[in-house]
């Protein structure tokens, strides 16, 4: 019980801090000093100071400003894909799971394919083949993205429908509909959602990958991995333009790693 | 005569790859209304794939199942529900341990939902309402092993197929459900078929037996005719070690 206490402790704790991350990309506008995309020949790469607190860029604009104003792009890109992969795969394998069949065997061999390769190699080629561009960066990351979700679901769902409660409802009539939805999903539900907490740290890496090497969002707006990679070209000279969207893209992933960590561990307890 | 239940000349094969296994070879049983079969015999004797095929779950090979006289061969659980009901061995497992006991129990009803009923039911199977607002989890097995039968009940299941329903539970658990099942049967709400591998318990509630080995059914009767005189070597043997079962000697 007070293992339980303590996971949950645990999630509160980290649900917090990433709330807090969260509401500050939502509330850029109010939060940035700057406007993000505007330059401005007069302050052009300065250090952290007390009118621009993480420097400036290349440009002159305001890093904090841009960091902010990034958190929006990278953060919304990242729950968006996230959930849609979520509920694509996951769609995919309770149909897979509950029904079998074919149709089953096929998506399957689909996803083993799929997984046969890195998963950025194969966001790379498809993000080249639709030119770049967020849309096209993400689209990129779902071909591969709603497979964990898919066998994870189909595996559950496998095991779930010869439980005897859902016998049970199949002798009280209920419809396969009825099972999938009130029986099926509420109960692999948590396992599924652990798996896209999880997945949140890796989706942004990924779309930052790809922003990072030119297939991802268009410059000037700003995207933690896009701002990496115009600020490399000075890290030698003015470090801290690549420190503040490396640190975000840290602090962030690290937060929703452990926050699918520690959801986990409730869940183990 | 028309039974509430009856089997005629039931079979079933299962074959994977080279190997041929099978569960059921010419089997026949009826069952009347308020009466209880027991169907015993020792694990891969054919007993569940029995209490499947009357439930619709498995497809038979060959023959026919009839209640009150009308065919009902080939239909799913979806159908047979109407009429009969299971109560599985495990009974925690057969409620969603997401939902309360309350809305596992609406949800077996195929009529409108009736909570007075419920709760009438709840106390016929002697147990407290507020249960009804506990997750399986926080139920004993024989709690839920009654909250099945209240289940069943409020299914207006005819029938009731029981598979190993007590074999899950401690001993003075089992008691008090076959006490249970008894009360019910002396009422004449009960008819059901009772699989279950222990002779023993079979003859203190069942009615008539049938006794199965190797898919075949080996010796079928009353009750008391079959335990005083069984026929079959197989059925002596069951009875023989019920007997030494139950006056075991302390060791040492």
């Amino acid at each position: 019980m007070r293992k339980k206490k303590r996971a949950r402790i645990k999630i509160i704790i980290v649900a917090a801090l990433a709330l807090l991350l969260l509401l500050c990309a939502v509330f850029a506008g109010v939060l940035a000093p700057h406007d993000p995309s505007a330059p401005n020949a007069a302050v052009i790469r300065i250090a952290p100071c007390a009118e621009y607190p993480l420097g400036t860029d290349n440009l002159g604009r305001c890093v904090l400003s841009r960091v902010l104003y990034g958190g929006r792009t990278t953060i919304a890109a990242t729950f968006l894909l996230v959930f849609i992969s979520f509920a694509v795969g996951t769609l995919i394998g309770i149909l897979c799971g509950y029904y079998g069949g074919i149709v089953d065997k096929l998506l399957m061999r689909v996803a083993d394919v799929l997984l046969a390769f890195p998963q950025m190699v194969i966001a790379i080629a498809v993000a080249g083949i639709l030119n770049g561009g967020m849309t096209g960066a993400m689209i990129s990351m779902g071909v591969t993205m709603w497979v964990s979700f898919a066998r994870l679901a189909r595996s559950h769902t496998f095991a779930l429908k010869n439980e005897a409660y859902i016998q049970a409802a199949v002798f009280a009539g209920k419809s396969d509909l009825y099972i999938l939805l009130f029986h099926i999903f509420p109960n692999l539900l948590a396992p599924v959602l652990t798996q896209a907490l999880t997945q949140i740290g890796t989706t942004m890496i990924g779309l930052s990958g790809l922003s990072f090497l030119g297939l991802g969002v268009i410059p000037p707006t700003p995207e933690w991995g896009a701002m990496i990679a115009e600020a490399r070209a000075y890290i030698q000279i003015a470090p801290w333009t690549i420190m503040g969207p490396a640190a975000a893209v840290i602090i962030t992933i690290i937060l929703f790693n452990y926050l699918g960590d520690a959801v986990m561990d409730y869940r183990e307890v | 005569m028309t039974y509430l239940l009856e089997g005629k000349n039931l079979n079933k094969t299962f074959r994977e790859k080279a190997k041929t296994t099978i569960a059921l070879s010419e089997v026949n049983f009826c069952l009347n209304k308020g009466e209880i079969l027991g169907v015993v015999g020792e694990s891969g004797s054919g007993k569940t794939t029995l209490l499947k095929a009357i439930a619709g779950m498995l497809k038979l090979d060959q023959g026919s199942l009839f209640y009150n006289g009308t065919e009902y061969t080939g239909q799913k659980p979806r159908q047979t529900g109407q009429f009969l009901q299971m109560i599985f061995q495990d009974a925690n497992s057969s409620f969603d341990p997401r939902m309360v006991m309350e809305k596992s129990l609406i949800e077996s009803g195929r009529r409108e939902k009736n909570p007075e009923r419920i709760r009438q039911l709840v106390q016929l199977v002697g147990l407290e309402e507020e249960l009804l607002q506990r997750k399986p989890a926080a139920l004993s097995g024989g709690q839920c092993q009654r909250m099945a039968i209240a289940r069943a009940f409020y299914s207006d299941a005819e029938i009731f197929l029981c598979d190993e329903m007590t074999s899950a539970l401690d001993v003075s658990t089992q008691a008090r459900i076959l006490e249970l099942l008894r009360d019910l049967k002396k009422e004449g709400r009960l008819s059901a078929v009772f699989v279950s591998h222990d002779i023993a318990l079979v003859s203190m509630l069942c009615d008539r037996i049938m006794v199965m080995k190797d898919g075949k059914c080996v010796e079928e009767g009353e009750i008391s005719e079959v335990i005083r005189n069984p026929s079959d070597d197989y059925t002596r043997a069951l009875l023989e070690s019920a007997r030494r079962q139950s006056i075991q000697e302390p060791i040492g």
